[in-house]
């Protein structure tokens, strides 16, 4: 996975915080700024899914679970206690997401390839039935409505600042962790687990760390998300949500960092526009989509990469 | 709880089984044997369905060959879908994960097809003549039509069990999954191959669509509701295992049936508890003999 | 060097889709309405319907010039029953489109995420399909209304039913089918407490709670054949009605049991999807009816929706078709579409007279629950051929008062209570 020349990367990163930042200033109305929290929010979820797949090679059905748990953290307890739990919740959730994560890591975790993948997929629909059943607690079918967040986070701007700052502040962390010693040392369990256990070093142990920060972050972005419509679903545990998140990884490029959050944001955004536009959207995505995954086998930022490569000169090129 | 409604209860577990196991084989063929992961597999099983509709209650053709028809109509656009477009991404670095968006894509543009050319309104497929009642032994009610069901979910289990591992093609199409490039070199026609099990596969969902349509309603979405199941059936069987994928598709008719006899409230946890408890004490499948867990 | 360039002319395309304004042909003098209803998937045929109804008593009214002076404009979009999806379009609809009323929902579920919206930025959301009773009492809110009655209405009527039957056909032990979702323990908890309420002795011997689409009924089947219950009630929809249905036939489950379905079953889509399949002497309610009441208004209602669209509603389409009326009575009323105060208190009050209004009934807003208090029937299964594809009707209708079915005081305050 490349990086590139340390330049370009400060500069991907002030557009990208600069874009998002301004859309404030430069909306037409609050429909934008909408549009913009849920592709924030998504591409969070979309980079911090990838850390498990693109990264350490585990496909995981079931990340769902930790996002609905973050969302349904704080919509419980603003429900049930108030708004002024609203930003504890946040934080009593991603630790209740860690140690739930640790749990059942160790129980996924055992297994690889298709099977890891099935029994996330049983967790995280057994969580989503549990959910779904439990409507005197949980609201069921029905959602939970109302969840306001406190204080000067109920001005919608500054809650999407509020929003800007964390979605920013974890991809970072997220970046840093995918290129640090610890990243490489996924890669390499991706690429060759039986290697990395003769080198002496711990693949599970790795895979289990992964798995709990991949769902931290997951929680993180459910958590941001239920502030965003003040509404959450059950279907934020669903198999279809775990996914959405698959969709926007392959799309943008599962090797690219950056990948999944491209995904993301052309996967919401296109849902919006076709949506507006025909009632036959599922013909209309499907051929869309259908067409950028047999023209852009690298994935989205993938192809990009490539473009940026072949308008380099030669000489750099080599440093890539 | 008395003996013939231990038998009737048995039975309906039976049924319920037997519909999984049958949505479920064609998916058991092309990504258990064929390494391919069909996502749109529950489409196919509806594409059958409605298939089925026009045949019968349309153009009202004779139940049992239109039945066929069906399975060989969704076989034809399966095997479309791949030569056009799944081909295309073979060979791939991370194939699974295209393989997943592609056949996801085939699920959202095979819905509005079909919503395009049948309408969103339900349709009914009605049992063939013959097969309305139900064989009546004192308490213990057998409707022919389940019985049918059962019969063809154990002929499909056979034969595809001896067909995969008795017969050269079948052979050849195991090979070709675990090894394209090999396969390729020793002169067999990998692309046609591939076709030929894709098509085969989403036949058999087509087909099981057809057949279970009687019993259930004919309805846009239907793709979607079916897929989840059919691939823990495929896992829990041991992948490419078609006897394992019948027993256990038998295991989770069982326990639903039991658990809606004296846990009423409860039942619709078991299912995905049965799926839990096997994936972690023996994730390769109940009935493999391979052992996928790290030492 | 083509996979580039079709690469930038993409990005181009989507940003300029950002950036460049949504081309809304704004007229002036429109009541822009702004509607949201599934249109894939399993539901896909009650927004169909609703999208066909509503545009029929559009056209109705904008031919005769309108209302006050204004046309009436509408948009559709799926809503995918997907509450956070439905959220983000009913904010692009307020927001960017700037539309005067929210319209529709089929699921309860959108519905109450969608209510959280039109209170926010107060703008009136006109219910038309959703029947959980929480729109109106624990999750009421004053720019909501509905025009299609809950179900605790269609409870109450069950239960009065059941009530009268046990004077002539004695029946003790009652079961309960239905999905494990809200929907289906609202209509449990709902016709218990109405049993309740008026006396009626009754005793449960099984509640079966299948999950929501479950393929096979089987087992459930079985089991309630041991139970033996007099009287199933039944809180299916759509095609899980038809699916047990047809499954249980064969059992020969309802020569056993009487099947009472009071909310949904009685819904055109069974009959049309299952014709001469469907068993007589089914007891089934809905909340409209092809084939009742006999008046012109619902006669003619029926036939120019067949007309238009090739087939005959369920009833969703008149609760669109309601809906857009009570828009337009209550622009009528004011004057114009954009003092939404003064026409929260106009569709208070409204009357208004709908084809499911049988003779001498005008149907009306209560409000205090902003919920619209009608007549309901409930029939049983029987032969009729007038509705094609559909071989059955409902016949031998049990008719039950408006006022009677309006939830109790205590009832609305022990719910809002919360």
């Amino acid at each position: 996975m490349n990086s590139g020349p340390k330049f370009s990367t400060a500069v991907l990163w002030t557009l990208m915080i600069l874009g998002f930042a301004l859309v404030p200033v430069l909306m037409r109305s609050s429909y934008q700024l909408n549009l913009a929290s849920h592709v924030l929010v998504w591409g969070l979820f979309a980079v911090a899914f990838n850390m498990l797949w693109g990264v350490t090679g585990m496909l995981s059905f079931g990340q769902a679970l930790y996002y609905g748990l973050g969302a349904y953290f704080v919509g419980l307890m603003v429900e049930y206690l108030g708004s002024a739990w609203y930003l504890p919740a946040i934080g009593i959730g991603m630790l209740a997401v860690a140690a739930t994560s640790f749990l059942l890591g160790l129980l996924v975790i055992r297994v690889g390839g298709v099977y890891f993948t099935m029994l996330t997929l049983a967790f995280g629909q057994l969580a989503w039935q549990i959910t779904f059943k439990w409507y005197d607690f949980t609201g069921g079918d029905d959602g939970i409505q109302g969840i306001a967040a406190p204080g000067f986070l109920q001005n919608p701007i500054a809650y999407y600042y509020f929003l800007l700052v964390l979605v920013m502040l974890s991809i970072w962390i997220l970046k840093r962790m995918a290129y640090s010693p610890f990243g490489l040392m996924l890669r390499c369990v991706r690429q060759n687990p039986e290697r990395v256990r003769f080198l002496g070093r711990r693949v599970r142990r790795n895979q289990l760390r992964v798995y709990m920060v991949s769902s931290l972050f997951a929680a993180l972005a459910g958590s941001l998300m239920a502030g965003i419509d003040n509404s959450i679903h059950t279907d934020m545990f669903f198999w279809t949500t775990s996914g959405e998140v698959i969709l926007m990884s392959v799309l943008g490029g599962l090797n690219q960092f950056f990948g999944p959050f491209v995904g993301a944001a052309v996967i919401i955004i296109i849902e919006d526009i076709v949506g507006a536009w025909t009632e036959y959207w599922s013909l209309i995505i499907g051929s869309i989509i259908m067409s950028m995954v047999i023209l852009f086998p690298k994935g989205l930022v993938g192809e990009l990469h490539q473009l940026k490569l072949r308008m380099m000169p030669p000489k750099e090129r080599r440093s890539e | 709880m008395d003996f013939s409604f231990f038998i009737t209860q048995t039975i309906s577990g039976l049924t319920m089984a037997t519909l999984l196991f049958l949505v479920a084989s064609g998916l058991t063929l092309i990504f258990g044997v064929g390494n391919v992961f069909n996502f749109a597999h529950g489409s196919f099983y509806m594409v059958g369905a409605y298939f089925g509709y026009q045949l019968v209650s349309i153009w009202e053709l004779n139940f049992w060959v239109a039945l066929i028809l069906a399975g060989l109509g969704a076989g034809v656009v399966g095997m479309l879908a791949e030569s056009l477009f799944l081909r295309r991404i073979y060979g791939r670095v991370n194939e699974g994960g295209f393989q997943i968006l592609l056949t996801y894509c085939f699920i959202l543009i095979i819905d509005d097809l079909v919503k395009l050319v049948w309408g969103t309104e339900y349709k009914s497929l009605p049992r063939p003549k013959g097969f309305s009642g139900a064989l009546n032994f004192g308490d213990i009610y057998l409707p022919s039509y389940n019985l049918v069901i059962i019969a063809v979910g154990l002929i499909v289990v056979v034969a595809s069990w001896w067909i995969l591992t008795r017969t050269r093609p079948g052979k050849i199409a195991r090979a070709a999954a675990v090894d394209r490039e090999m396969v390729d070199t020793l002169g067999v026609n990998v692309p046609l191959t591939m076709t030929l099990v894709f098509g085969i596969a989403t036949a058999l969902g087509g087909m099981a669509g057809a057949l279970a349509a009687p019993l259930r309603t004919v309805t846009p979405g239907a793709g979607v509701e079916v897929i989840i199941d059919s691939l823990i059936v495929v896992v829990l069987g041991g992948m490419g295992n078609f006897w394992g994928a019948w027993l256990g598709a038998l295991l989770i008719g069982e326990v639903n049936a039991f658990a809606v006899a004296f846990l009423p409230k409860w039942a619709s946890l078991f299912s995905f508890l049965v799926m839990v408890i096997v994936l972690i004490f023996k994730p390769e499948g109940l009935f493999s003999p391979r052992q996928v867990r790290k030492v | 060097m083509r996979n580039k360039r079709l690469f930038i002319c993409f990005v181009v395309a989507i940003l300029a889709f950002i950036v460049v304004p949504f081309c809304v042909n704004a007229e002036d003098k429109t009541i822009k309405i702004g509607a949201l209803y599934p249109m894939t998937g399993r539901a896909g045929l009650y927004g169909k319907d609703s999208v066909a109804a509503a545009e029929m008593a559009i056209d109705e009214i904008n031919s005769k010039g309108g209302v006050a002076g204004y046309k009436i404009d509408i948009t559709f979009t799926d809503s995918k029953v997907k509450p956070a999806y439905a959220v983000r379009v009913a904010k692009r609809y307020i927001t960017e489109d700037k539309v005067n009323f929210l319209f529709g929902v089929v699921s309860s579920g959108v519905g109450l995420a969608v209510t959280e919206i039109s209170n926010q930025y107060k703008t009136i959301f006109v219910g038309t399909d959703h029947a959980s009773t929480r729109l109106t009492v624990d999750n009421f809110q004053p720019y909501y209304f509905r025009v299609s009655n809950n179900t605790f209405q269609s409870m109450t009527a069950g239960a009065l039913y059941l009530k009268e039957l046990a004077e002539t056909k004695p029946w003790k032990k009652i079961a309960f089918i239905g999905p494990d979702y809200a929907y289906g323990h609202s209509q449990w908890d709902e016709i218990r407490y109405n049993l309740d309420r008026y006396g009626v002795e009754y005793e449960v011997v099984g509640e079966y709670w299948p999950k929501i689409y479950a393929p096979d009924y089987t087992s459930y089947i079985t089991s309630i054949l041991k139970d033996k219950p007099d009287v199933l009630i039944s809180g299916f929809w759509g095609g899980d009605t038809v699916a047990f249905i047809k499954q249980a036939q064969a059992y020969g489950l309802f020569k056993k049991t009487l099947y009472f379905h009071p909310d949904a079953g009685g819904n055109y889509e069974l009959m049309s999807a299952m014709g001469a399949e469907l068993p007589d002497g089914l007891v089934l309610g809905a909340r409209h009816y092809n084939n009742w009441p006999e008046t012109d208004r619902n006669r003619n209602f029926v036939q120019e929706f067949q007309k238009r669209t090739g087939r005959f509603p369920t009833y969703a389409a008149q609760g669109a078709y309601a809906g857009i009326y009570a828009i337009a009575n209550a622009v009528k009323a004011v004057g114009n579409p954009d003092d939404t105060e003064a026409l929260v208190k106009a569709l208070e009050g409204l009357k208004i007279s709908l084809p499911e209004d049988p003779e001498g009934f005008t149907s009306y807003i209560r409000p205090e629950t902003h919920q619209i208090t009608q007549v309901m029937a409930i029939g049983t299964t029987m032969a009729n051929g007038d509705f094609p594809p559909a071989k059955k009707m409902l016949g031998n209708w049990k008719i039950y008062k408006a006022e009677d079915l309006v939830p109790p005081v205590e009832y609305l305050e022990e719910k809002r209570k919360k």
